[in-house]
């Protein structure tokens, strides 16, 4: 029933798709990571407006379907702009904000959950607000949110499929293109499937791992 | 604990009026939200003393100290550490001069305070808590550092403790690492709030002994607490606070044993009903002493 002859004879364009996936799941990460600290840190001060901001930001790209905002930002918003955007760069943007308001909820969550005594005493040695964020909260902030970090970052690379709907060539783009020659879209999205749980098991036993680790300060 | 190895001695002659003030507070006003928990509270505390706050809960005690390193930042008054304003706001909210935050941290660190609940960074070392102000906040050398924070770790009897996490270490032996780690920025005052009130009974001992010793070696101090019969033993001067001001102030013996203010007396009297009941025990024990000897 099945034939995986169309697998092996279109490896090559499956292989360009992974390595494009790969790609966007690394750099939107990084970028999400950037914008989650900046958000995150925001969110935390004590200024209200600032506050406001962070929370907006937040709720705003938490809440729009990924997919609805990545069409937005490929084909609305360079007619409101007046600019041309490219796919890779609407691909970028889309999921780096996206994923970047997970993280900053997920950096606020961590260190408002550290004991309060912790920022008096590190006060009360006379370190200031950086020297007690850098020295003291976040390292300890870090341990508790690498489990929360590791599911979103798992979930950020599935969710790069949706940039074959911007025609991104990415691996789900690649797959559609291949049966759409070959008419074999079963085996080929079985393919896809494997592939993304032979990448994502080792991540996720992983973190565990982290989790334990984490787990015993 | 620690008789071979004192602090830095320093000798202090009985009711020397002298002495400079090493702490000012002058009307220090603090309310959260409606509530009023300070309403004007002046306290000052000579170079060496070490004066006792006590109260009922609620009384602003804690309150009251957490505003001497500006944890809690009062609504108006004034502080003075050691000759410099770290805070200074008049009633009507105007702040004069203008204190930098850097000011304020640079000043604060001229305190150190020890917490009911440790708050040891449980990511550190003991000796990592005890280097982590001079190294990142004074920026001293490690090896300086270190050399320093096994010095004080050792007086607080804890020399082999310095490589073990705070989980590792028990209560008591944490509220003496926490002492440690104030004393290691060579503090003008020390503040304690409630030092021993989250330890098992049969740690508190060894907490107390270790004030004691820091008390007698000349330290200037500032304690909330409610062992009454440690500031009966160790206070050069007890504060009784009552809804935000202070009530009652005095040398021990006349706070505590003959008080004035009708709440203090009935604040003390839970003191004597205990001392009373434990009397015949005491002096059981002194004649055995006596006996012995």
């Amino acid at each position: 029933m099945f034939d995986f002859s169309v697998i092996t004879s279109n490896a090559g364009l499956l292989w360009d798709g992974l390595l494009m996936t790969l790609y966007f799941t690394v750099i939107t990460i990084a970028a999400g990571l950037v914008i989650g600290l900046v958000i995150g840190l925001i969110q935390l001060s004590t200024f209200r407006p600032l506050v406001l901001i962070g929370q907006i930001y937040v709720e705003f790209f938490r809440n729009i379907p990924l997919l609805v905002a990545l069409l937005w930002i490929y084909y609305a918003f360079p007619i409101f702009a007046n600019l041309n955007i490219t796919k890779f760069w609407a691909g970028f943007i889309g999921l780096s904000c996206y994923v970047g308001s997970f993280y900053a909820e997920i950096l606020r969550a961590g260190v408002q959950s550290i004991d309060p005594g912790q920022t008096d005493a590190a006060t009360a040695i006379g370190m200031s607000y950086s020297q007690r964020m850098r020295r003291i909260i976040l390292p300890q902030a870090f341990r508790k949110m690498i489990p929360p970090l590791a599911g979103q970052s798992i979930i950020q690379m599935k969710n790069t499929t949706l940039l074959s709907m911007i025609t991104v060539p990415d691996l789900l783009y690649q797959a559609s293109y291949i049966s759409s020659f070959t008419y074999r879209p079963m085996e080929i999205y079985t393919a896809v499937g494997v592939i993304f749980l032979i990448l994502l098991v080792p991540l996720t036993m992983l973190s565990r791992r982290l989790e334990k680790v984490g787990g015993k300060i | 604990m620690t008789a071979e190895t004192p602090l830095a001695k320093v000798p202090v002659e009985a009711a020397n009026d002298s002495r400079a003030n090493v702490l000012e507070l002058d009307r220090i006003c603090l309310a959260f939200g409606d509530k009023q928990v300070l309403k004007g509270v002046d306290l000052d505390v000579k170079e060496g003393e070490v004066v006792v706050l006590i109260g009922a809960s609620g009384s602003g005690k804690t309150s009251l100290l957490r505003c001497i390193n500006l944890l809690n930042t009062p609504n108006s008054g004034s502080i003075n550490i050691d000759g410099e304003f770290i805070f200074n706001v008049d009633a009507e909210g105007s702040r004069r001069p203008a204190i930098s935050q850097s000011e304020v941290n640079r000043i604060r660190s001229k305190t150190g305070m020890v917490f009911q609940q440790f708050n040891l960074f449980p990511h550190k070392t003991a000796i990592q808590n005890v280097m982590e102000g001079p190294v990142i906040v004074r920026g001293e050398s490690k090896a300086e550092a270190r050399k320093e924070a096994l010095r004080l770790l050792e007086l607080m009897g804890l020399g082999e403790h310095g490589e073990k996490y705070p989980r590792q270490l028990s209560g008591g032996q944490q509220q003496r690492v926490a002492i440690a780690r104030a004393m290691a920025m060579h503090p003008k005052v020390m503040l304690f709030d409630e030092p021993t009130s989250a330890l098992d009974p049969e740690l508190v001992g060894e907490v107390m002994n270790a004030m004691v010793d820091l008390a007698k070696s000349g330290m200037t101090m500032v304690i909330v607490t409610h062992e009454l019969g440690f500031a009966f033993e160790v206070a050069d001067r007890v504060v009784f606070l009552d809804q935000g001001t202070v009530a009652e102030q005095g040398a021990p013996e006349e706070v505590l044993l003959h008080p004035k203010h009708p709440r203090l007396k009935s604040f003390v009297g839970r003191f004597h009903e205990s001392a009373d009941l434990l009397r015949p025990f005491l002096e059981a024990r002194i004649q055995e002493e006596a006996t012995e000897a």
